[in-house]
């Protein structure tokens, strides 16, 4: 087998060119997602059993299927309905780029969620008794105690979550989007070396996931910061 | 004496090896399986179509046993050179481009492409005599299987068209149906069974005239294998050249078609 060096250095450029649509795709569907999830905790913490139960099986849905078929039933299904394609919803569901930001905000939210939920769970009781001894109300302790403990909890596990949502935007590709990932498929249409370009692609999210990881690695350093040791 | 008979013994034994070898040569197909009806699948499972008769055919004359494999077609010519199968025979049409990779038998079906789009899209697409008018395609939304002989001529053709790339061509039509996009290229066969005739594509028709332009259609449709095959591009020929000669290929295409999907003279 031949490796072509030039070829990954030809397109390298060509791919970087996608990676404004894979940051937007990561970054809304992230933001958009996180909203979601603490909703379903929310829900979930809310105490009432037809909203927590509500949060439960749209958590057990989207997190018992496939992301791809989710794609897939998102953009190629829903247009089946005509009721659909006359909706204001239309407007998004018809851009591929709306369908997989939809696609990628529903199911990352289920896991935020849980992920969240493991967080707010993991707050030491006897923290929460202390407020209410120094008569905190319900919302108060929430908001000043559980919130920043379980955010510092849920960290490291949520900053795996998006570095899943990174690799899942890929997945866009199928649905015509021009991400990186949909530039490299074109250019080995183009030049049959699958191994020189997709190569290259792994290494383009390689470092993607890098910088992710360095900038919450920082934001956990700086949450820790005082649970840290004195030196 | 003895020698002779030894010798004859020799020969003997070689030839049936190479009989029973030639018998047992079992070479990998890759097709799309889902490229009706050309290559498809039938609600029974089993593998059907004009390429599926072609191949088959082939592989009785050759005296070989074809495994199909099913791939998708942006994959097809690198899985070729990965060595995952042998032959490529799946409505590929024999380009300059791919020739740069693979080899080819000679041709065995026609290869064109037509625009297909709505009837209320009212715009005149090509010039009187058939080149495509770049500025009247802005504002509309192509859709195009990547990799494909027709996204080759779109990117040659009308570089600045708004195109989208699809893995398959059925999604094509569906994105057609969804108003996703305003126009398809696609082989007009295919388009004129699969789509137009029936109630999804009621509302839809061929825009412009049927392109085949050789530089980016080729001469027609091939078998695709790896290069420096000489022997066994031969052995294709012969066979190719016999389903023509004895009307078996025009058969295939009237299972389909009210007409045949080849020229006679490839027969020579």
């Amino acid at each position: 087998m031949s490796f072509d060096l030039n070829l990954i250095l030809d397109s390298l450029p060509k791919m970087l060119a996608g990676f404004g649509v894979t940051l937007q795709l990561l970054v809304v569907s992230g933001l958009l997602g996180l909203i979601l999830a603490i909703l379903l905790l929310l829900m979930r913490l809310s105490g009432k059993f037809y909203l927590d139960w509500v949060a439960q099986v749209y958590i057990y849905i989207f997190r018992g299927t496939p992301i791809l078929v989710q794609i897939f039933i998102i953009y190629y299904g829903l247009p089946q309905f005509e009721a659909v394609r006359d909706s204001v919803f239309w407007s998004i569901l018809r851009e591929p780029t709306g369908c997989a930001i939809l696609a990628l905000t529903l199911n990352t939210g289920a896991y935020v969620s849980e992920i969240l939920r493991g967080g707010v769970l993991g707050v030491d009781k006897g923290l929460l008794e202390a407020g209410s001894a120094l008569g905190m109300s319900a919302r108060q302790k929430f908001i000043y105690i559980t919130t920043p403990l379980a955010t510092r909890l849920a960290l490291p596990a949520y900053s795996n979550d998006v570095i899943s949502l990174l690799k899942s935007t890929a997945l866009a590709s199928t649905i015509t989007i021009t991400d990186m990932t949909g530039i490299a498929r074109t250019i080995v249409a183009d030049t049959y070396a699958p191994y020189e370009v997709f190569i290259s692609l792994a290494i383009v999210y390689m470092i993607f996931t890098f910088g992710i990881q360095k900038l919450f690695g920082v934001f956990e350093r700086y949450l820790g910061r005082y649970a840290r040791r004195e030196e | 004496m003895r020698f002779k008979s030894i010798q004859l013994m020799a020969i003997g034994v070689v030839a049936m090896c190479s009989a029973f070898n030639a018998s047992a040569e079992t070479l990998r197909v890759g097709m799309e399986c889902t490229y009706a009806p050309f290559n498809y699948r039938t609600a029974e499972g089993e593998l059907a179509g004009y390429d599926v008769d072609v191949a088959k055919g082939v592989a009785a004359i050759i005296g070989a046993d074809f495994e199909y494999v099913c791939q998708e077609w942006d994959g097809m010519i690198p899985a070729l050179l990965a060595n995952k199968f042998d032959l490529i025979i799946a409505s590929m049409s024999i380009t300059e481009k791919r020739m740069e990779k693979i080899d080819f038998s000679g041709p065995y079906r026609f290869s064109t492409g037509q625009i297909v789009g709505s009837k209320k899209t009212r715009v005149t697409l090509f010039d009187g005599s058939g080149n495509p008018i770049p500025g009247n395609f802005d504002g509309l939304k192509v859709g195009l299987e990547r990799a494909t002989t027709y996204s080759s001529w779109f990117e040659e053709k009308l570089p600045g068209a708004d195109v989208l790339l699809y893995d398959s061509s059925e999604s094509l039509y569906l994105d057609l149906q969804n108003g996703r996009v305003d126009l398809i290229m696609t082989n007009p066969m295919k388009a004129h069974l699969k789509f137009l005739a029936k109630a999804d594509g009621a509302g839809f028709e061929f825009k412009g005239p049927v392109v085949d332009e050789e530089k980016y259609f080729g001469i027609g449709v091939g078998i695709g294998m790896r290069q420096g095959q000489d022997e066994l591009k031969n052995r294709l020929n012969g066979a190719l050249k016999k389903l023509i000669n004895s009307g078996d290929l025009e058969s295939y295409a009237r299972k389909i078609f009210p007409f045949k999907l080849h020229k006679d003279e490839w027969g020579q």
